[in-house]
């Protein structure tokens, strides 16, 4: 159990600034809840990981997505539901506050607007195809690729967190980070994507079903 | 010599000034609170569907407006996934392009989309002159130095044209309006190949 510090007691070590900056240092600690993961655990994390994203056919699960800026006095919540089926095809669709679906397939991506259609050959817009990468692979989980990203591993409890910042320059300069929080299974439930100005986009999962059959319709435009 | 006369009175009429040639009357300059209260209200988090085509080429996401103090507003522009596309912030006398992306950083776009968010946003631009016709008004101000027509009827702005050398360029029409808040926004340029459909969620 904590001892909560008396008020006279931070002020004795405001005046030992040493012991007072480790105090404080333990205290942000304890208040993030959140340390380094030792590489042993990380290795293991990334190993079942890895497994269960090979024994995944099918996802399908409920998303809730807050999109926050600083300067705005609410974040902006949109909700939807996600298809995945192995190897690559994905659909996000919106459902509220708009009806909008990205499908990835191939290397095209298609895009329902309310309705209308249209479609981008992902070839061409190499940030996109990027993006459908890490998409595929964030869902998975499977993103440790230490040759596109610098991997730094959390723990928080029960729940891993992982954070992967792009190396490349162009990508970078797009998104700072994404933090990927793992449950005890090794699943991904929440995919957070930060962006260099520090604004960033949070996708909180629920309902996930795995390998359940989903037919190719599911994935058609 | 009848040439000269239907010459120079379409000279006269191209003249006469753009809401006198809709038989609107000029009237004394009547001032109210806010021209344009669309983007007017600090606490509001402006949000909006928008849908963007552009040169036969169509995209969407979401924008963002916040007023942040007078004067002073953020529009943001991210995609349905909310990757930013571009982040202006706009004060009395200056812009700045917070982050744009790559493929769309061209002075000639930033120039025509800076003009535009700045009609929207300014809630009182310089008021010249003033129109009537029945229930509607006319306020005609200059804003970055093009003129722009306000059209209201029972004092709700539904119309806002930006002319210039006496024709229209830009409308941008406002429906489904709630007090202070426009549901529905449609920019439409005359001369380019741009539209902006916007729609509050």
């Amino acid at each position: 159990m904590h001892n909560v510090p008396s008020l006279s007691e931070i002020t004795m070590t405001a005046i030992r600034p040493g012991f007072g900056f480790l105090l404080l240092f333990l205290f942000t600690g304890s208040l993030l809840a959140q340390t380094k993961m030792d590489p042993s655990k990380a290795k293991a994390l990334e190993a079942k990981v890895k497994e269960l994203a090979i024994t995944t056919e099918t996802i399908t699960s409920d998303f809730i997505q807050y999109k926050h800026l600083d300067f705005l006095s609410n974040d902006i919540k949109s909700t939807g539901k996600l298809s995945y089926k192995s190897p690559n095809l994905v659909k996000w669709e919106y459902r509220t506050p708009f009806e909008y679906a990205l499908i990835f397939k191939d290397e095209t991506l298609y895009i329902n607007n309310e309705g209308k259609k249209s479609n981008m050959d992902l070839g061409s817009n190499k940030l996109f195809e990027q993006l459908n990468k890490l998409i595929t692979n964030s869902i998975k989980g499977d993103m440790f690729n230490t040759e596109e990203f610098n991997i730094s591993y959390y723990e928080n409890g029960v729940e891993s967190e992982v954070h992967f910042a792009p190396k490349e320059q162009a990508f970078s300069d797009f998104i700072k980070v994404f933090h990927l929080i793992f449950n005890e299974k090794g699943e991904v439930t929440t995919v957070k994507m930060v962006e260099p100005s520090d604004d960033y986009t949070q996708i909180i999962f629920s309902n996930r079903i795995v390998n359940i059959p989903l037919p190719d319709a599911v994935f058609t435009h | 010599m009848r040439y000269l006369l239907i010459s120079l009175s379409v000279f006269i009429l191209s003249c006469s000034s753009y809401p006198k040639r809709q038989q609107f009357e000029q009237t004394e300059i009547t001032k109210s609170s806010h021209i344009n209260p669309y983007f007017s209200d600090p606490a509001e988090d402006y949000v909006y569907k928008a849908d963007i085509g552009v040169f036969k080429k169509n995209f969407s996401g979401i924008l963002i407006v916040k007023k942040l103090g007078q004067n002073k507003h953020r529009v943001v522009f991210t995609t349905e996934m909310g990757n930013t596309i571009f982040d202006f912030l706009f004060l009395t006398d200056d812009f700045n392009v917070n982050y744009i992306v790559p493929d769309m950083d061209k002075k000639i776009l930033i120039r025509i989309l800076e003009k535009d968010f700045k009609t929207l946003i300014t809630e009182n631009p310089f008021l010249k002159n003033s129109f009537k016709k029945n229930q509607e008004t006319i306020s005609e101000c200059l804003l970055h130095n093009s003129k722009h027509y306000y059209y209201s009827e029972e004092q709700r702005l539904y119309k806002i044209i930006r002319t210039a050398n006496g024709k229209e360029k830009v409308a941008f029409l406002f429906s489904g309006i709630d007090r202070k808040k426009a549901t529905n926004i449609k920019i439409s340029h005359k001369k380019l190949d741009l539209n902006i459909l916007l729609k509050a969620i």
